[in-house]
Formats: C-alpha cells, sequence, structure tokens
C-alpha cells in the first residue's frame, strides 16, 4: 500500500487517472488508480428472495468498520448505479453482502444473477455511524428485511472479540420464516454465548400474523428496554415507528433507513438540500428546479432553459426527481441532472 | 430586395407547431430505445482514441524510418480527430450523461485541445446551439473574423479573409481556445486588462499544459528523436485542425444557410427553434467512415435537433427527418463533402468584396401573417 501511494504521487503530475486506469484494465482485474474493485467469487441463496455475494478483494480488504455499509455500484444495461450494502468481513481478503431482491429493482436482480461470479464491483469506502460502542449497556437491536445485515456484523465482530455486553436482543421482522437470513447463524451464536437472543417476527405468517412494530411487541421480548442501546435497521416506516416506540426509554437510539423517500404530489412543498453550501429551502415540487432555485435567491449556473445545452446539469446525492420533458422519474443518486427541465419530486440532495 | 430567397417554404403558425410535434415524435421514439447498445458504442469509441494514440506515439518514437514516422503521425492524427468529435463534442453535449459514468459526464470532460472544455460549452452548447445563426448572439457566424453572409456589413479587412481562412483552419484549435475571451473587447476598450486576464488565466493553463504534453514531454520521452516526435505531433494537431475546421464550416456556411435576426426569438415555439435548426445547418452526405471521424456531425441538422442525443443515432433519424421536412417544404441541405467545401469557398471568396448590404430584419423565419 504504501509504495503504492509514493508511486502515484509521482505520477500523477503526468498520468491522467482515467488513461491510466483504461491500461490497467487491460492488466489486471482489480487494479486502478481512482477506484477500488472486488471480484465475485461466490453468490449463493441466503434465504427466499435473499442472496449472499462473496466479495474477494486482490490484495488487503480495505479498512471498514462493522456496522458501516459501502456504496456498490455496478453498470446495468449500460447505466451505473449505485446501493449502500453493509459487508460483513469475514477475513483480511473477503467480505459478504446479502442482497435482498427489490420487486423490478435492477440492482438487486443484477447481483442476484449466479453469472455474476468472477465479475468485478465498485467499492466506495465504509461510511455510517452504526458503530460497536465502547461500554457494556445493553442492546436491543431491532431489523426489518434487509435491515438485519448491520446487526450481523456487528454480532459478529463483538462474538469475535468477546465484547457482547451482558444482554443483547435482537429482534427480527421478516414477511414469513424463508426470507429470515443468517437465522442459523444466529441460532448458533445464542448457542454459544447465553446474553444473546434473538426472537423472529414474521408479519405474514402463522393465524395471527404479526403486527410491523408496536408497544405490546417491545414489551413481550425486550423488557430489558430502559437504559438499552437501541439501533434500528430497516425501511423508513419501520425506522421511524421504532424511535417514536423508543424515544425517551433508551440511552441511545442510532437508525438507519435504506427505503426511498414517498412521492410528494406535484405543487406540495418539498425541502432541498444543497450539498456544497448547506442551504436549505423548500420550493413547490413538480416545478423547473431552475426557476424554483432561482425563486429562491439561488443562481445555479444555467443556459438555455430548454434542456438543451447542458450547462445547468448537476449532480443528485438523493431524492426523487421528474423529466419534465419525458415525464420519467428518477430515485437514483445521478451524476447528471438538468436544472431546467427536471423537478423535484420528493426531498433533494443536490450539489450545488 | 437583394435578399437571397429562402429555399424553405413559409409555414402557417398552425403548420410550425405540427411539425415540431412531428420532429418531437421522433426524439421520443429514439430516446426510448438509447441504452445498452449506446453505452457500448461509445466505450469503443474511447478505447479506439486510446489505442490509436498508443500506437501512433509507439511509432513515432521509431521516427527516423519516414514510413514509420508518417504512419506514427496519422495515426496520432486519428486518434486526435475521434477524440476531438465522435468522443469529446458528443459527450460534452451530456448525450452519455444518462450512464451515470463519470468518466464521460457532460459537464466534466477536458478534451485533448488547447481551448478548455468551460469555454466550449459555454459559447458552443449554450451559444451556438440555443441561438443558431442569430446574428450578434451566435459567435460562430464568422467567429468574428470572416463575413460569410451579406446580413453582415463589409469592410476592408475581410479582403484578405481567403488568407486568414487557411491560417483559421491551420490553427483552429487556437480559434476555439480564444473564442470565448472576445479579445476584439479587449482593443476596444470594453473590457479592463484585470478581467482579460481572469478569463484567460484557465485558457492559459490548459493551453500551457497542451504544449506541454505535445511539445516537450512526449518528444524528450523519445531522447534522440525529439525532432520527429515534436514535428509528428505538430502534424497530428494540424490534421486535427484543419479537419475539424473543414466540418464545422461544411454543416454552416453552404450556399443556402440562412442567418436570422433577434427578433425571430420572440415567442420562439418549440417548432420554430427546430425550423431555425434545420435552415441554418447542412448535412455531409458519406460511408461509414465519414460519419464516426466527423462524429457524426455530417448528420448536423439532425444534431442540431437534438444535440443531447447520442450522436450515432443520427443516422437512423434522419430519413424520417427528411421525410417531414419534404412534406413541409422546409429545405433539407445535403451534398456530397466537396460540393458542401466547394460553396463555403465561394462564401469566403464572395463576401470577402464588397456586396449590398442586406439588413438582417429582412430575413424571417415564419411568414405566418401573409400565409395564413
Amino acid at each position: 500500500m504504501h509504495t503504492e501511494s509514493a508511486l502515484k504521487r509521482w505520477l500523477s503530475p503526468l498520468v491522467d487517472p482515467k488513461i491510466f486506469d483504461f491500461w490497467a484494465a487491460h492488466l489486471s482485474r482489480t487494479w486502478r488508480w481512482e477506484r477500488r474493485l472486488a471480484r465475485v467469487s461466490a453468490v449463493t441463496a441466503a434465504a427466499d428472495g435473499a442472496t449472499t455475494l462473496t466479495l474477494r478483494w486482490g490484495r488487503r480488504a480495505p479498512a471498514l468498520l462493522p456496522g458501516q455499509h459501502v456504496n456498490i455500484t455496478v453498470d446495468v444495461a449500460g447505466v451505473r448505479h449505485t446501493r449502500a450494502y453493509s459487508p460483513t468481513v469475514l477475513d483480511a481478503r473477503q467480505w459478504q453482502i446479502t442482497v435482498r431482491e427489490q420487486p423490478g429493482g435492477c440492482v438487486s436482480h443484477f447481483l442476484s444473477a449466479p453469472e455474476r461470479v468472477g465479475s468485478t464491483l465498485e467499492v466506495s469506502a465504509g461510511f455510517g455511524d452504526m458503530l460497536l460502542p465502547q461500554d457494556q449497556a445493553p442492546w436491543l437491536l431491532l431489523a426489518a428485511g434487509s435491515g438485519i445485515t448491520p446487526f450481523r456484523s456487528l454480532l459478529r465482530a463483538a462474538a469475535a472479540a468477546d465484547a457482547l455486553p451482558p444482554s443483547v436482543t435482537l429482534l427480527y421482522w421478516a414477511d414469513r420464516a424463508a426470507s429470515l437470513c443468517f437465522a442459523d447463524e444466529f441460532d448458533q451464536l445464542a448457542a454459544d454465548h447465553p446474553q444473546f437472543r434473538w426472537q423472529p417476527l414474521l408479519t405474514r405468517e402463522g393465524e395471527a400474523p404479526a403486527a410491523r412494530i408496536n408497544a405490546e411487541q417491545l414489551a413481550e421480548w425486550a423488557p430489558l428496554l430502559a437504559g438499552s442501546r437501541v439501533y434500528s435497521c430497516g425501511p423508513a416506516g419501520f425506522v421511524s415507528s421504532a424511535e417514536a416506540l423508543v424515544a425517551g426509554q433508551a440511552l441511545q437510539v442510532v437508525s438507519e433507513a435504506f427505503s426511498l423517500p414517498p412521492l410528494q404530489p406535484a405543487g406540495e412543498p418539498v425541502t432541498i438540500t444543497l450539498a456544497r453550501s448547506g442551504r436549505q429551502l423548500t420550493v413547490p415540487g413538480g416545478t423547473p428546479l431552475l426557476a424554483a432555485l432561482e425563486q429562491a435567491g439561488e443562481r445555479p449556473p444555467h443556459g438555455c432553459r430548454m434542456g438543451i445545452c447542458n450547462t445547468c446539469s448537476c449532480g443528485k446525492q438523493a431524492g426523487t426527481t421528474e423529466d419534465l420533458l419525458n415525464g420519467a422519474l428518477s430515485a437514483e443518486p445521478i451524476t447528471a441532472l438538468r436544472l431546467c427541465v427536471s423537478s423535484a419530486r420528493s426531498d433533494l440532495t443536490l450539489d450545488l | 430586395m437583394s435578399l437571397s430567397p429562402s429555399p424553405s417554404r413559409a409555414l402557417t403558425a398552425a403548420e410550425v407547431e405540427a411539425f415540431g410535434r412531428e420532429i418531437d415524435a421522433v426524439r421520443e421514439r429514439v430516446e426510448a430505445e438509447v441504452g445498452e447498445r449506446d453505452a457500448r458504442y461509445i466505450r469503443r469509441v474511447h478505447a479506439a482514441v486510446r489505442y490509436t494514440e498508443a500506437a501512433g506515439r509507439g511509432l513515432l518514437f521509431l521516427g527516423l524510418f519516414p514510413p514509420f514516422w508518417l504512419l506514427g503521425t496519422l495515426l496520432l492524427g486519428l486518434s486526435k480527430i475521434l477524440e476531438n468529435m465522435e468522443l469529446g463534442h458528443n459527450v460534452m453535449h451530456g448525450q452519455y450523461d444518462w450512464m451515470n459514468d463519470p468518466q464521460f459526464n457532460g459537464k466534466t470532460y477536458e478534451w485533448d485541445i488547447v481551448g478548455t472544455s468551460d469555454n466550449w460549452r459555454h459559447t458552443h452548447n449554450f451559444k451556438h446551439h440555443t441561438y443558431t445563426n442569430i446574428k450578434g448572439m451566435d459567435d460562430d457566424i464568422g467567429y468574428g473574423l470572416l463575413r460569410l453572409f451579406p446580413e453582415q456589413r463589409w469592410r476592408p479587412f475581410y479582403l484578405f479573409q481567403p488568407f486568414f481562412s487557411v491560417i483559421f483552419a491551420l490553427l483552429f484549435q487556437w480559434g476555439v481556445a480564444i473564442q470565448n475571451l472576445r479579445i476584439g473587447r479587449l482593443f476596444a476598450g470594453r473590457m479592463s486588462k484585470g478581467e482579460f486576464r481572469e478569463a484567460a488565466s484557465p485558457v492559459a493553463r490548459k493551453a500551457g499544459r497542451q504544449l506541454l504534453k505535445d511539445y516537450v514531454l512526449f518528444p524528450l520521452v523519445a531522447g534522440p528523436f525529439f525532432l520527429p516526435v515534436l514535428l509528428g505531433n505538430v502534424v497530428a494537431n494540424g490534421i486535427r485542425n484543419v479537419w475539424t475546421w473543414l466540418i464545422i464550416f461544411c454543416g454552416h456556411f453552404t450556399a443556402n444557410a440562412e442567418v436570422f435576426p433577434k427578433s425571430v426569438l420572440r415567442n420562439e415555439t418549440r417548432g420554430h427553434w427546430y425550423l431555425r435548426q434545420i435552415r441554418g445547418s447542412s448535412n455531409l452526405k458519406g460511408g461509414r467512415l465519414m460519419h464516426i471521424l466527423s462524429g457524426n456531425l455530417s448528420f448536423q441538422i439532425e444534431h442540431h435537433l437534438f444535440p443531447d442525443l447520442p450522436a450515432y443515432r443520427y443516422a437512423q433519424v434522419a430519413p424520417e427527418i427528411r421525410d417531414i421536412c419534404q412534406r413541409y417544404g422546409v429545405h433539407y441541405n445535403t451534398g456530397s463533402l466537396w460540393r458542401q467545401f466547394g460553396q463555403v469557398c465561394w462564401r469566403i471568396v464572395r463576401y470577402a468584396f464588397p456586396s449590398k448590404y442586406v439588413p438582417v430584419e429582412r430575413r424571417q423565419l415564419v411568414v405566418s401573417e401573409e400565409a395564413s
């Protein structure tokens, strides 16, 4: 690593990293200047509708703290898409990610295909602050669906370091038993560590299906709530219900939601966050973004105002926009959005 | 009236609207198809640029043997043409922004000529494509240097323009580099030296980098073959300059090209805008190689209608556009490179000499009042 960064420093004034990467791709499948690539060494079923991919790094895997996630970028039909996953570190050169197939989800279907074995994926640096705590306060982990993945990572890391607190409770909501991931692993962990308990809560199985998340469930399965560190991860609705239920009782609440923001009807106000200036402003959804931003006193670069010159194009980090020329909706984080012919259909974060 | 007659029929307001809708429909059909094939295509073009560049520079390093020098220079020139036209020009129009790939992002791409991409995105993408052939708004009408239309006032300076045109063609990348600086305003005292320095510094930085790369670094790497490599790079840049000049002039300054007054912008609809794009552009007939090497600007008309659609789709839509134009009586200007070049030469020579000044205001895009 050290000699490599020294080499890069010497070469950087002379070599265009993009041209370097073009030629590097001819020599090595994973060695690049600007991007970090891992090879998919196995694709296995994790549960009904969920698949685990084992990623193998050419050298030592990049630093990643248990519980953090990374952005994985793939090229599907010529378009680059980016999604966040919480990897589990297996050893110095191997990670695992578990992907739940979303209805109509192009990235989840792409990643779940057996033919991914042998291909490479672009992986970002780790981020997120759902990390191992330093003290011994009890944990209450609330997971829904693929929200289980950071908890698997946290639990394995804590167990391996013999650092599990005296009480750890995992409540895991899923639609049915067949869609629970890592059930065997959690059973084994519970057998090895008496302070760990886990309870699946199934929403679409049995005589009386369980509710999504409610106070009775928490009272029944997590009596030690007061003074606990509560981690919750799942779709936005789940996470916000969880936060409301434990508010005022927990020692600390850390949560992560991964679903799309709800689509606002045109005309409803939306909040736009300008990532560079840090400014937040409210504009009517459905109006051209350029006009809306100017109304709010911003002066983004612009040209023709009719969608031809590309001067107003800027990056979008989060949110759903509508292309006003053809009505197409996009919920992807994208590198180029033409402000003059796009409108906000949810809260947005723009590179401005 | 000495106004040359327009080869296009005047349309009524209703006709213009219907015309615009038909062009829109063509766009929608192509837009829906754009995907994996287009991504593969532009990646291949990028690979071709890299391979021809490496092969060209490699051969030049063996420069003392004349056939290697010649082949190396031609390959490097070819690489620079591809990079300039099919890759750089098209990527910077945002044609491949939908791929979401930073490498093909129209806003950040930086091309291999002395002109900065940022300046060009302003003079070309914005001014030229929005205000195509509007006198006083589109700087590409003569680039502030040439008189190509009777609607430009004659001055004795223009007598030398056949000579200037040759220099301009040979140094075309420098013309692009300084176009946005509008040096004339500095000399006329309408811009302060400080303002000029601020505008010129990114241009100087880019030009310096380009000169250093082609005329110092690569020749130095060649050691004893410093001079042949230097000369090869000069010639390769020259080949690219002349070719891009030729394609751009033949796409805009042919016999039937029209210029318009600013007044056409008043209440301009999408249909009017399309009409103006077509009446200001000319296509070049040719084979597949011709289209690739011109960055598909041989389909200048289609490029002006859809500057942000992947350019190699223009071949597919051109017959439909031509058919629509024919049905509406809108002149669709196309011809071989030689025919169009002949017309360009005629304009350069003819308007070097005095001609009766025709106020551009007389040229109208539609005469809806008379026709309806």
